[in-house]
């Protein structure tokens, strides 16, 4: 951390990070969804984000991955469901939306001490 | 990856999708088709997909916060010609018949394609709001530095 960048800036940045990462895979299931054989596949973000948040000081590591379990499965092997994985875009979308506004506040706040408050 | 990394996986679904709905379009079109220049009726086509690892060394990777990849986008495998026999229908006049008078026309169901027709508009219309909604965090993200 240097002097410019707050600690709120910087679980913002993991927080984030996350979001993009839940982005990834919802996006290859919807792409993967008429593919053979082909499982939903998700974060648990509670966990993950708790797992972040205690490894602040360290490089942070991969999320894990899961297959997301209790889903009607097709006869082709192929299990993702429309309706979860659109509700979960306009989670994440919003997520994502929160995190950049709240990036963008804590600018603000420095922003402001640089022009000693005026 | 990146978000620029989820807009490649999106488009590799999209080109996909648009590729399965090319098939129908050939298979209903040929619907009556009983001579082809590999001769014998049209046979129906219908398209593989399987998953697609994205590709190394693209700049979407070379920001990647995280080193393991899971996302995937899709491609199509392969064509496959269905293996159905031909439908034998009387037709003595017709040009194609054979010596007892059966003309084969290829066995292609117009409900069948029309609802796989429907599944790739619908998964294509899918992957396009994923794309916008890629799109808005883009723009978002682009805001903070005004």
């Amino acid at each position: 951390m240097n002097w410019i960048e707050t600690p709120t800036m910087e679980r913002v940045e993991h927080y984030l990070d996350l979001v993009t990462f839940r982005h990834e895979l919802i996006s290859s299931n919807l792409a993967n969804v008429d593919t053979p054989g082909y499982r939903t596949q998700d974060i648990d973000f509670e966990s993950e984000i708790r797992r972040a948040e205690q490894r602040l000081q360290s490089a942070p590591g991969s999320p894990h991955v899961q297959e997301v379990k209790g889903l009607i499965e097709r006869p082709d092997g192929n299990n993702v469901s429309l309706e979860r994985e659109t509700m979960a875009l306009a989670q994440v979308q919003l997520q994502y939306r929160a995190g950049v506004e709240l990036l963008r506040n804590e600018i603000h706040i420095v922003q402001s001490a640089i022009n000693e408050g005026k | 990856m990146n978000l620029f990394g989820v807009l490649d996986i999106n488009s590799s679904a999209l080109t996909a999708e648009r590729e399965r709905a090319e098939v129908v379009a050939s298979n209903l079109a040929n619907v009556e088709t009983t001579s082809t220049p590999g001769g014998g009726p049209y046979k129906k086509q219908l398209v593989v997909f399987g998953t697609e690892q994205p590709g190394q060394g693209k700049f979407a990777l070379t920001l990647s916060r995280f080193g393991d990849l899971h996302a995937r986008g899709v491609k199509v495998e392969r064509v496959v010609e269905d293996s159905a026999p031909p439908i034998r229908r009387y037709e003595p006049g017709h040009p194609d018949a054979d010596a007892d008078g059966y003309v084969s026309f290829p066995d292609i169901n117009p409900v069948e394609e029309m609802v796989n027709l429907m599944g790739a508009s619908q998964a294509y219309q899918l992957n396009v709001s994923a794309v916008q909604a890629t799109k808005a965090m883009i723009s978002e993200t682009i805001q903070i530095l005004s």
